[in-house]
């Protein structure tokens, strides 16, 4: 019994330190979370390790689906297709029968940034010339090209994108395009056209934690540059497991 | 039991408060997500699988009638991650299911809150 008060006790002052360390954000690029406790330095130019999304306070109700509190500035043919969007998660909820989120219904990948959105972690591993992102989530593989090749002139369009990456100082800047048209820019609908461009720039403030501001740029759905930016924490004692997004198939029928 | 020795980290000071689906695969269109209901029964079944675990049991209404039920909880993988396992809820198991209910009135909780029989609460929002 004082073994559980006891260890309630710390994880209750772990939370606290937690919460209050992070600095209210409104979603908008700019500002570093700080770390709660005492941390280690981080690895120069390594980003190795399991990391999980763990949005400030200000973030978490709606960081599930989106990236920022206020909508985006979407063009006429983003706006209509933004409408036309039957999501299951966010405010505008259909059952998983009704849906048609590409990602749950036909399982097909999430895109990028979208995959940060699933809310299961990833594994970012180097090897000398490329970072393999590998998200819990459907198994899902990103490849960021660190050799410093070009994007290729005549792309072949993915659900993913191409990546190519570069360090800038102490920040990897990975720049990604030749996207396909068959995944949404989140959970809430937000479409995006093959005309996409996305801009993470990922800082590893000390070992366990790292931000990513986030830029998403594509002429014909957004009418700006959407912006954000994500928090992540180092999860030591995690391992990627298993998720398969085909075992939705069987659960269609839970809900009554 | 395993779960006890697990730091519960996912209970603490509403780190978990979050909106209504902000954690699940798909969204809450199924429930009455500002409602609250409540059932202690006894468990029946407990799938630990992914997209969500489910815990099914059977409580008695007020009438005294055997009723079975049925919930969901997050993923399997998340659970894991504050302790859980797929020994967690045997059938024979007291249980008390607080959560969100169904429009439709069906017997089934998205589920919030598990208390075993012996007053333990389990975490059920998973790893974050």
């Amino acid at each position: 019994m004082r073994n559980r008060v006891g260890t309630f006790l710390f994880a209750a002052l772990a939370g606290v330190a937690l919460s209050s360390a992070l600095p209210a954000q409104t979603g908008q690029q700019g500002g570093s979370a700080k770390p709660a406790a005492a941390s280690a330095p981080a690895p120069e130019h390594d980003l190795s390790g399991v990391w999980n999304m763990h949005a400030p306070p200000a973030q978490r109700r709606f960081f599930g689906n989106t990236y920022t509190a206020e909508p985006p500035e979407m063009t006429p043919w983003g706006t209509e297709k933004y409408n036309a969007a039957k999501p299951s998660n966010g405010p505008r909820t259909h059952s998983l029968k009704e849906t048609d989120d590409p990602v749950l219904r036909q399982c097909l990948p999430p895109g990028t940034p979208r995959i940060y959105l699933q809310p299961f972690p990833f594994q970012i591993v180097r090897t000398p010339k490329e970072i393999v992102m590998i998200f819990e989530y459907d198994h899902t593989v990103r490849q960021i090209f660190m050799d410093g090749r070009p994007h290729p002139e005549d792309i072949t369009a993915s659900y993913m994108g191409h990546s190519i990456g570069k360090w800038d100082g102490d920040t990897l800047v990975v720049d990604t395009v030749g996207f396909n048209e068959k995944t949404w820019l989140d959970r809430d609908g937000h479409p995006h056209s093959d005309q996409l461009h996305v801009v993470e720039r990922f800082h590893r403030l000390d070992r366990d934690n790292m931000t990513m501001d986030l830029t998403m740029e594509d002429p014909k759905a957004l009418a700006k540059p959407w912006k954000s930016t994500l928090y992540f924490q180092l999860k030591p004692d995690w391992d990627i497991m298993e998720l398969a997004c085909t075992d939705n198939g069987a659960f269609e029928d839970f809900e009554k | 039991m395993k779960i006890t020795r697990v730091r519960f980290l996912a209970l603490s000071l509403g780190l978990l408060t979050l909106a209504a689906g902000a954690y699940a695969h798909h969204g809450s269109a199924n429930y009455e997500t500002d409602k609250s209901i409540t059932v202690k029964g006894v468990a029946t079944g407990f799938d630990f699988v992914n997209p969500h675990v489910q815990i099914f049991w059977e409580a008695k209404d007020d009438a005294g009638t055997v009723q079975k039920w049925q919930g969901e909880l997050t993923s399997p993988n998340r659970l894991t991650r504050v302790g859980w396992t797929k020994s967690t809820i045997k059938s024979g198991d007291t249980i008390t299911i607080s959560g969100y209910p169904t429009k439709s009135g069906a017997r089934e909780i998205w589920i919030q809150k598990v208390v075993m029989g012996s007053g333990e609460e389990l975490p059920t929002g998973g790893g974050n």
